[in-house]
């Protein structure tokens, strides 16, 4: 090992050596200094924006789409649900390096000169490799704020991430304005959201419903986006005694809650029995308990998409959503 | 005053081991049982090269011919994965390492082949030949020819191991999940020989405690993964059930490289035993044997080799249990040539799959130990049939 590794550090040093030498000739023109942009405890730096990214999961593809940045990519991967029919067109102008999670040597392979993932467990060795492998190799790695919140200001929302991410990348990509934009706009649909919580009468109780895996449901719990949403438009996660993201709960524990309002996740893609918001509304219907329930009974149900429960670019639909929710069900005048 | 009862117990384990031998005798490993076929006919169809023209003569002959079949199956899987490689980047590649001024290949293409398919590649081999030579060895120390290297419960602890670093974040930044699977099995395997300390080394005992460490150790995994019950512990934990040589890197292939070799060797040396146990460990016991220090030896050598493998690569299956038996086919019983052959066949085999694993249903990867069962298991029901026998 000590060969190996010594000459892979010594391969990667020289490289670094005449990269940094090799720098400042072309900047000595143009005067243009590199962009340095932190995440996630790696400061990442680019000379000229980057031109073929490579996105490691749905969110991050759908982030750089809504950047208006689809000529600049190089490829995407890990699709968990259809893409929002607005990024679509976009979106078939991308190559597909792989449906599922990409590998070491399929990212490699692309050739890429950016990789932005939403989640950091994606750098791991058995996926495409950690990210001072590929920072070793001269690739930066984007992580989302979002999935690093040790690293950021304490006191930051799950939506105060997500805008942070869209600077950053904005940053790098050298699409200031059209990052700004989005943040504009998606500031406004979280301000439209909270106005519901002004005129909040009774604070209505949620139980969210991911996906149900061998019969046991996903249920969001505190620290997640869904329990940051629900707070914003005055009503309360039910889960919120939990604090893990997405705990597994038994039918049970939901009854047991006696929500008033309850969001289900669509993931018909995923194609699990459990998966799609049909799926789910059935069991609710089929379980003792469940079935009982006030919210199933009066059809207080809510469906939403199920990849719109976690942080994205596409997580203001559902918070829209929610709040018209809120209203319309008389929770708020 | 602790020696008085342990004699005691020596005496009544050797009148167990009397009764195991006989039932030795019954087993399919027993050398009796591969000498009879040559009486009913069935070795004069398929005459095994070693008993016409006297034992070791061809031996260095074939063996070379074997590890010129690694080397060159091991050139060619180097070549084969998501983007083909070609011998003239892979030239470069190893050109610049050896100082010569070629045109470097761009960093990430250079990356990949020597990051990541050539240490994969390496690590296949290794943890192959490990797989193998253990799986032939522990087949000798309990006379059980459904012996393989997880036996000792080692691929369990590494489960339990891995989960925890994940699950917990023990000491995640410094061991990583390697080291945690390396502890897991380590613990397991110190947990057995706890267990196996007052009651001795019979063949059965050894199996059945095996088998209940590895339970507790399974349950101790469901239970941390039930409890944290989150996606990533999941997959991280059929991860280590499947086995996958994604996560193989250069400092794998050093360690697995140096124990590997060690381990081997010291396997290597104890074939005269081996051989003796196969009669039995009362027969072995009267052939001057020190039954309980080679079977020590042994165990801790085959669980450190099985621990540092399933640590790297999750536990592979099968390649354990059936290239021994192949290998037995060719060369033998005699542990002498069946090890080397079994480091050798269990070398090429896992190179061999692993190549296919990363490209038969491109472009996903499939973990590796699908692939071991899935192309190993016909060829071993071929053989089988036409040997008529173990």
């Amino acid at each position: 090992m000590p060969k190996g590794i010594g000459i892979a550090i010594v391969l990667a040093l020289a490289l670094g050596v005449t990269g940094c030498s090799g720098a400042p000739r072309p900047s000595a023109g143009k005067q243009k200094a590199n962009t340095v942009v932190r995440s996630c405890g790696q400061s990442l730096s680019v000379s000229e924006a980057p031109h073929r990214a490579v996105t490691l999961d749905q969110s991050s593809t759908e982030t750089l789409l809504a950047l208006g940045l689809a000529d600049r990519m190089a490829g995407t991967s890990y699709l968990k649900t259809s893409i929002a029919p607005r990024y679509r067109t976009d979106y078939k102008k991308v190559p597909v390096l792989s449906p599922k999670t990409l590998t070491s040597e399929q990212l490699r392979a692309a050739n890429p000169d950016l990789a932005v993932a939403s989640f950091a467990e994606l750098y791991g060795k058995d996926r495409v490799g950690t990210r001072k492998e590929l920072a070793d190799s001269g690739l930066p790695s984007y992580v989302s704020a979002v999935d690093c919140p040790h690293r950021s200001k304490p006191g930051m929302t799950p939506f105060d991430l997500l805008f942070q991410d869209y600077e950053n990348l904005g940053r790098m990509f050298h699409a200031e304005r059209r990052a700004q934009k989005l943040i504009d706009s998606q500031r406004k649909s979280v301000q439209r959201a909270q106005s519901v919580r002004k005129k909040i009468r009774n604070k209505p109780s949620v139980v969210w419903i991911y996906s149900v895996f061998d019969g046991a449901p996903y249920v969001a719990g505190k620290g997640g986006l869904p329990s940051e949403m629900s707070r914003l438009v005055g009503a309360e996660n039910a889960f919120d005694d939990v604090d893990e993201q997405w705990p597994e709960v038994s039918w049970e524990a939901v009854a047991d809650r006696d929500p008033d309002l309850i969001v289900l996740g669509d993931l018909p893609e995923l194609g699990q029995p459990g998966d799609s918001a049909r799926d789910k509304l059935r069991m609710l219907r089929k379980d003792p308990l469940t079935s009982k329930l006030s919210a199933v009974r009066k059809k207080r149900v809510l469906t939403v998409p199920g990849i719109e429960m976690d942080p994205s670019v596409r997580s203001v639909h559902t918070l829209g959503l929610l709040a018209e929710e809120t209203k319309d069900r008389g929770y708020a005048r | 005053m602790p020696a008085d009862p342990v004699e005691q117990g020596a005496v009544t384990r050797e009148s167990d081991g009397a009764q195991q031998s006989t039932d030795l005798t019954a087993s399919p490993l027993h050398p009796s049982h591969r000498a009879a076929p040559g009486a009913t006919g069935a070795y004069r169809k398929h005459p095994p090269v070693r008993s016409e023209r006297g034992p070791g003569a061809l031996r260095p002959v074939v063996f070379l011919a074997g590890f010129a079949l690694l080397v060159a199956s091991m050139a060619v899987s180097v070549r084969i994965g998501i983007s083909d490689v070609g011998y003239a980047d892979l030239g470069r590649v190893l050109g610049s390492r050896l100082g010569l001024s070629l045109r470097p290949l761009p960093p990430l293409v250079d990356s990949l082949i020597w990051d990541l398919r050539v240490p994969r590649v390496l690590l296949a081999a290794f943890v192959g030949a490990t797989l193998a030579t253990c799986g032939a060895t522990l087949q000798a120390v309990t006379g059980n020819a459904l012996a393989d290297p997880y036996l000792l419960g080692v691929s369990s602890g590494a489960s339990s191991g891995a989960v925890s670093v994940v699950v917990l974040g023990v000491g995640a930044g410094s061991l990583g999940v390697t080291g945690g699977a390396f502890a897991g099995a380590l613990a397991s395997f110190g947990l057995l020989m706890l267990l196996l300390r007052r009651s001795g080394l019979d063949s059965v005992r050894i199996l059945l405690t095996g088998v209940a460490v590895g339970q507790l150790f399974m349950a101790l995994t469901s239970l941390i993964v039930m409890a944290s019950g989150d996606a990533e512990t999941t997959r991280a934990v059929a991860h280590w059930l499947l086995g996958s040589m994604a996560s193989a890197r250069w400092e794998g292939v050093a360690i697995c490289a140096t124990v590997t070799a060690a381990g081997l060797f010291v396997l290597w040396s104890c074939s005269t035993a081996l051989d003796g146990f196969a009669f039995g460990q009362d027969t072995a016991a009267s052939l001057g044997i020190n039954v309980r220090a080679v079977q020590n030896v042994l165990l801790m050598v085959t669980a450190l080799l099985t621990a540092v493998a399933v640590a790297f690569v999750g536990a592979i299956g099968f390649v354990g249990l059936i290239v021994p038996h192949c290998v037995r086919f060719a060369v033998g019983p005699l542990h002498r040539s069946l090890l080397p052959f079994s480091a050798l066949g269990g070398a090429v085999f896992l190179v061999a799959t692993d190549a296919v694993a990363r490209v038969a249903f491109a472009p996903r990867e499939v973990p590796v130990g699908v692939f071991t069962a899935l192309l190993g298991a016909p060829v071993f029901a071929v053989i089988l049939r036409r040997r008529g026998g173990l």
